[in-house]
């Protein structure tokens, strides 16, 4: 399993596409940074086929205000458990 | 187009960005020369903008910037000669085979995660 | 990397050739047999005909790629063009002793390799 780590919001660059594109069946998603707006009820469906493997860090949310908006379908971490993801995954892979 | 079985390797490094337009190619070949010149295996996957690295006649930048072509070249030397390139990233551009300036393998999106899996480390640029 | 700091001058048939801390050329088309017969006998070298085979395999391979070869890629370009006896770093090491790839650069006139220790 691949911990994908994705930096930036859907609605401005269109990395997210590769990303998507990478990802094998049990590969899992983290959002990190502006990447968070991706995690946005309104933004969510852009990862429709990540499903429950798409995550969002608690910590970026916070800082921008956002955390009552994430989408519930996301599954919320904080720094540790971005820790425990990357010692879960095989290897990490960064899209920016 | 068929989609070759992907291979395995050390190190996988994939190229989204073009040619002179940001140093992120020149770092990710650099990286690549790196590993092999210590003996790392490694395999080169361009996809997006990064596709764009491929295209024949490249030429220095108007004011004389040296671009990646010749370092494409020299990958040979460095014994890396496993080269993937997206094929929807291509059709992006227009770009077909007889387009490219070295060989490099189509894949399908499909096969990108194998490619991954089969590699120890993966690094983006 | 080439580099541009001037740390001295060596004098060569009256000119003046600009050196970097480490002995590599500031300016690559100073570059003449004679700087780099200077340059050996600095380190105490000197320059046989398998040197100058591989001085010459050197500048085609900058002229091609524009860049210095690390170890592996100058033994393979030293394979292709002189034969696979002097492809080998065995030979290397015996001509630029220490570390080839460096020395034999320097000695060329070129920047010296990025990718090697």
């Amino acid at each position: 399993m691949i911990l994908h780590i994705l930096n930036r919001p859907p609605s401005t660059s269109l990395v997210y596409r590769e990303a998507l594109a990478a990802m094998g069946s049990t590969d899992r998603l983290l959002l990190i940074e502006d990447g968070v707006l991706g995690a946005l009820t309104s933004q969510v469906r852009h990862f429709q086929q990540v499903g429950d493997r798409l995550f969002a860090l608690r910590e970026d949310l916070v800082a921008r205000g956002l955390d009552g908006q994430c989408d519930a379908s996301v599954q919320v971490v904080d720094v540790d458990g971005f820790v425990t993801l990357t010692e879960e995954a095989d290897k990490t892979v960064s899209w920016f | 187009m068929t989609t070759p079985v992907p291979v395995e390797g050390d190190l996988l490094v994939i190229l989204r960005h073009s040619p002179h337009g940001s140093s992120w190619l020149r770092e990710g070949l650099d990286a690549a020369l790196v590993a092999a010149a210590f003996g790392q295996s490694v395999t080169l996957l361009f996809m997006a903008n990064g596709v764009l690295a491929l295209a024949k006649g490249q030429q220095a930048g108007p004011l004389g910037q040296k671009g990646t072509a010749a370092t494409m070249d020299m990958l040979a030397m460095y014994d890396i000669e496993s080269l993937f390139v997206a094929n929807d990233a291509l059709a992006e551009f227009g770009l077909a085979q007889q387009d490219l300036m070295l060989p490099a393998a189509g894949l399908e999106a499909e096969a990108i995660a194998e490619l991954m899996a089969g590699h120890r480390q993966i690094l983006t640029f | 990397m080439a580099s541009t700091e001037i740390a001295r001058y060596m004098i060569v048939d009256d000119r003046r050739i600009a050196l970097d801390p480490e002995g590599y050329l500031i300016e690559l088309s100073d570059w003449t047999p004679g700087v780099a017969e200077a340059l050996a006998a600095e380190e105490g070298r000197e320059l046989g005909e398998e040197h100058w085979e591989v001085i010459e395999v050197l500048r085609d391979f900058y002229s091609r790629y524009q860049a210095s070869p690390a170890m592996r890629p100058l033994v393979k370009a030293v394979g292709q063009t002189l034969g696979s006896e002097k492809g080998r770093s065995l030979h290397l090491m015996r001509l630029f002793p220490d570390s080839p790839a460096k020395v034999a650069a320097r000695l060329a006139g070129l920047p010296k390799p990025a990718n090697c220790l």
